[in-house]
């Protein structure tokens, strides 16, 4: 059902080798379905953001990835493996930071990644402490990585939190949530961490509630919602199938909606947008195409809407993310 | 927590060096002989010790092995990395053998130390009445510590297993500590006689069956058993908990 | 239950079934076994265990019970004891406490006890005769061996007694032939004596005494390990250590009174149940001649010691008097096997016998 390591990275005909695939996942707790049974694809390579409001099954869906969690139903593959029962061949190779940094606060954050890398049987420790000092060096903590973590800012932490997923070279980086507590230095550093990976060929998969950051650095995306996949694709694909806009700057407010309903289509008045002299914004989703958008402007003109700008939109993924969801976003400021 | 171990032999032995007369057959076991042999401080120590202090470190330490990881957040990334979760108990069951190791050579060396300073030294009379030489009674004693370190670890697996049930530390220290007292409430009733020879503390005072002339080794033998088997039933438990539990923490 | 301790439990019994049957032999040919057995030297570990239906003192943890209640703990706790002897005059008793010893050595004249809980030391020079009447009762090691305390119960089987055999068990990993003696009358509280006998030798190894209509032994005694080769010499060896409290005890030439011994009932098996010689214990001055008189011969005997001989000291102790319980006409202590009744004028009764009888012998005169 999924592809052998061997085929990981082979660009032939056919679809793409995905680094993570889910068949059917299902995780329930108790009483509590917290994943419904997704098809998660991730292709390799790839860039993609895991987006969800807080709540959805992002970080459940993460645990069963990395063998923290057992499904309850349903089949995982990572690198072309089974999880969990292939954990100790698979996560050598895949890189995550998990729910927020989690560090021993009385140790150096040096002698933290020692540790974690140590946790693992067959890092070589020979080059552990090169390892450690490349991955400090990344991130920017060099400078302290001698102090206790119990030191550390929020940001701090979360950059020794990439350092660990950096000790070894990586074929996957699961990173949840990973610009939580950075300021927008950090944020930008991160992007261009994110970025700088994908270049190197590692399949990059980025849980984040968001979307600015997503659109920012993605190639694909996923949506999450109460536990499941409601959509994914890559970022056009998900643009694409979001439905265009017209958008009509008018006085007459009133009347626009009236000629707009008679054509079919469901106006609202943006309240958003602060009415005035010149008029308000009235705006209506198009269906699909139904001929020129200037049949629009005629038919409102002919009604004697007094029309003082007027555009038809591609959809964002903002819209598409309410659209999805049914729930508002938060926006980077 | 070794430093609080090494305190006590320092503390009984200040006390009595500072005490103008202790009376036979009150207090401690041993410690009215303090005064004539300093190396009775390390025997009397040990007597103080394991009722409660060293089940309270050991259930600590224990109580700490996988529930303190799983607070601190910590646990995910050592199985993420991955540390295999069989192997990570194991390591962790190790640590806190080497930590009951630990704990017993303190108090047995911090003892003959501060009773070497303190008090004079030589020949020990044994339980027996018979009379051993000074490096002979710092063997023996080198032996109390061997012997209360296999009592300790059953425990310390019964606290191992507790800890793969909580991600709060906290509770599952208290929660070994709280049957280190039980184990010892039970087997101090009579009604109850049926049940002592199972109970994980039944043995823990048998040490001075190595105290005595010629050594018994029957209840090292018994008490290594016993150990054995709650290592056995408890590390099951533990590894059948942790191997298929959800790492949510 | 821990799967590796009940291999070891189980590993005692499958030894036992693979060892070879001693012959068979009638009660008759195992009494003759004893009475010609001839063990000089031994070393061995004995079990007490006593299920008398007396509270049990809970322990303390730290130490050893010491004092006055030491001899109530040695009635309700099960006990340990190492025995070495080798020869007639070299002997040594270790009662195993927790954290805590009792021991008494014999090499020659010399007769040593220490006492590890408060480190003394008794020693007695024994006169070269007569000196198994003149062990002196305070010492500290009081568990019998299963030995004497067989030859005790045997030495009263007459008429009173029927004895029986039981079916042979491997006791101290040796083959053992069983005697059950039972009292033919029923006015005594005690059911039956089981004796457990070495096939090899007919050294008793181990006695149970059953209180009538009772499953669990209301005592027991016997040997865990025995080895019959002799104990390495220095087991023998006694000094005093350094820093111990010693007292010298001496012995009269001549042997005197000790209450036990000049019991005329002295064979009886309540009088001589191990630890349980209340008589003894309680009775004062135990140099000086006591007033006791025995009521009866056999299992239902009636031992009485006029009033005065018990001291008041003994009996408000707290160990005892929470033993002891108001009955009509006086405090009695009434266990599965044996009954001491203490009557308002002083008079102190004891036997094997139900409370009611001590309390009729109390009021018939």
């Amino acid at each position: 059902m999924s592809p052998s390591p061997g085929d990981t990275g082979t660009t032939g005909p056919g679809p793409a080798a995905l680094a993570v695939e889910t068949h059917g996942l299902v995780k329930r707790f108790g009483h509590q379905l917290a994943v419904g049974g997704i098809d998660l694809a991730v292709p390799q390579g790839s860039v993609f953001g895991f987006l969800g409001p807080n709540g959805s099954g992002k970080t459940t869906t993460i645990r069963m990835l990395l063998a923290l969690a057992a499904p309850t139903h349903g089949a995982v593959a990572v690198l072309g493996q089974d999880m969990p029962r292939s954990f100790r061949t698979v996560l050598p190779r895949v890189g995550a930071l998990v729910e927020g940094p989690a560090f021993y606060p009385f140790l150096s954050g040096r002698a933290n990644l020692h540790r974690l890398d140590a946790a693992d049987a067959n890092s070589p420790a020979g080059t552990r402490a090169a390892r450690v000092d490349a991955a400090l060096d990344r991130v920017g903590l060099t400078h302290a990585a001698g102090k206790k973590v119990r030191a550390y800012s929020l940001g701090m932490k979360q950059r020794l939190g990439i350092a660990n997923a950096l000790l070894a070279p990586r074929e996957l980086m699961v990173l949840d949530e990973p610009t939580n507590g950075l300021d927008p230095q950090g944020t930008r550093e991160v992007r261009s961490l994110v970025r700088s990976l994908a270049t190197e060929g590692t399949t990059v998969f980025v849980s984040s509630h968001l979307l600015a950051e997503v659109e920012q650095i993605c190639t694909h995306a996923g949506i999450m919602r109460a536990g499941l996949l409601v959509a994914q694709g890559t970022l056009a694909e998900l643009r694409r199938d979001g439905r265009e806009q017209v958008r009509v700057l008018t006085p007459d407010m009133a009347r626009a909606c009236g000629v707009l309903a008679r054509l079919g289509l469901v106006p609202e008045i943006a309240v958003s947008v602060p009415t005035d002299d010149d008029g308000g914004l009235v705006r209506a989703p198009v269906p699909e195409r139904r001929g020129e958008p200037a049949d629009i402007v005629a038919a409102l003109v002919a009604d004697g809407v007094r029309v003082r700008g007027f555009a038809v939109e591609a959809g964002s993924l903002e819209d598409r993310f309410v659209e999805l969801t049914g729930e508002g976003f938060e926006v980077v400021e | 927590m070794l430093a609080a171990l090494a305190a006590i032999p320092v503390l009984i032995a200040v006390v009595v060096r500072l005490s103008a007369h202790v009376p036979p057959g009150r207090g401690p076991v041993f410690l009215d002989r303090i005064t004539q042999n300093g190396m009775f401080v390390a025997a009397t120590a040990m007597v103080v010790a394991i009722p409660l202090f060293l089940p309270l470190t050991v259930g600590v330490v224990a109580g700490d092995t996988v529930a303190g990881e799983a607070g601190m957040g910590t646990l995910r990334y050592l199985l993420v990395a991955p540390a295999g979760r069989i192997r990570l108990l194991v390591v962790k069951y190790l640590g806190a053998v080497v930590f009951c190791v630990a704990a017993t050579l303190v108090i047995v060396l911090a003892g003959s130390a501060i009773g070497a300073l303190l008090f004079p030294v030589g020949p020990v009379t044994l339980l027996s009445g018979d009379t051993v030489g000074a490096g002979q009674a710092e063997w023996r004693l080198v032996l109390v510590a061997a012997y209360v370190t296999v009592s300790l670890a059953g425990f310390a697996a019964v606290g191992l297993f507790i800890s793969t049930l909580t991600d709060a530390p906290v509770g599952a220290m208290a929660a070994t500590v709280v049957l280190a007292i039980a184990s010892q409430v039970l087997d101090s009733l009579p009604q109850l006689a049926w049940l002592h020879p199972w109970l994980f503390s039944h043995y823990w005072f048998d040490f001075a069956d190595l105290l005595r002339q010629p050594v018994t080794w029957d209840s090292f033998g018994a008490n290594a058993v016993l150990q054995a088997g709650y290592l056995a039933v408890f590390g099951a438990l533990a590894y059948g908990r942790f191997a298929s539990k959800d790492v949510l923490s | 239950m821990p799967a590796v301790i009940g291999l070891g439990v189980w590993a005692g019994p499958l030894q036992a079934t693979v060892a070879a049957k001693a012959p068979d032999r009638t009660p008759e040919q195992v009494l003759a076994l004893v009475a010609q057995s001839r063990v000089d030297a031994l070393s061995g570990t004995i079990e007490q265990t006593s299920d008398l239906g007396l509270p049990q003192l809970p322990k303390t943890g730290l130490g050893a019970t010491a004092g006055a209640a030491s001899w109530v703990d040695m009635l309700t706790a099960p006990h340990t004891a190492r025995v070495y002897l080798d020869g007639p005059t070299r002997m040594r008793v270790q009662v195993l406490d927790q954290l805590a010893e009792r021991d008494l050595v014999r090499s020659g004249p010399d007769l040593w006890t220490y006492n590890s809980s408060d480190n003394t030391v008794t020693h007695v020079t024994m006169p070269a005769r007569g000196f198994k009447k003149t062990l002196p009762s305070a010492l500290p090691a009081r568990v019998e061996s299963p030995d004497q305390l067989a030859r005790q119960f045997l030495s009263a089987v007459g008429p009173t007694t029927r004895v029986s055999e039981g079916p042979q068990s491997r006791m101290a990993g040796r083959a053992a032939y069983h005697l059950i003696l039972s009292p033919r009358t029923t006015d005594t509280l005690i059911g039956s004596v089981d004796i457990a006998v070495d096939a090899a030798t007919g050294l008793p190894l181990g006695v149970t005494v059953l209180a009538r209509g009772q499953e669990k032994p209301a005592l027991q005694v016997q040997f865990t390990q025995l080895s019959l080769a002799a104990p390495a010499a220095d087991v023998f060896r006694f000094v005093p250590p350094a820093g111990a409290h010693v007292q010298q005890l001496t012995l009269p030439q001549r042997p005197v009174a000790h209450p036990d011994a000049k019991l005329p009932n002295a064979r009886l098996p309540d009088a001589k149940l191990p630890g349980v010689r209340l008589p003894g214990h309680m009775i004062q001055g135990e140099t000086h001649r006591v007033p006791v008189t025995v009521a009866g011969t056999g299992w239902d005997a009636v031992i009485e010691a006029a009033a005065g001989t018990v001291s008041q000291q003994m009996l408000d102790n707290p160990a005892v008097a929470a033993m002891m319980h108001p009955v009509t006409g006086g405090r009695a202590l009434s266990t599965s096997v044996f009954t001491v009744f203490v009557a308002t004028d002083g008079r102190l009764f004891a036997g094997a016998v139900p409370l009611e009888r001590l309390q009729a012998a109390a009021a018939a005169r």
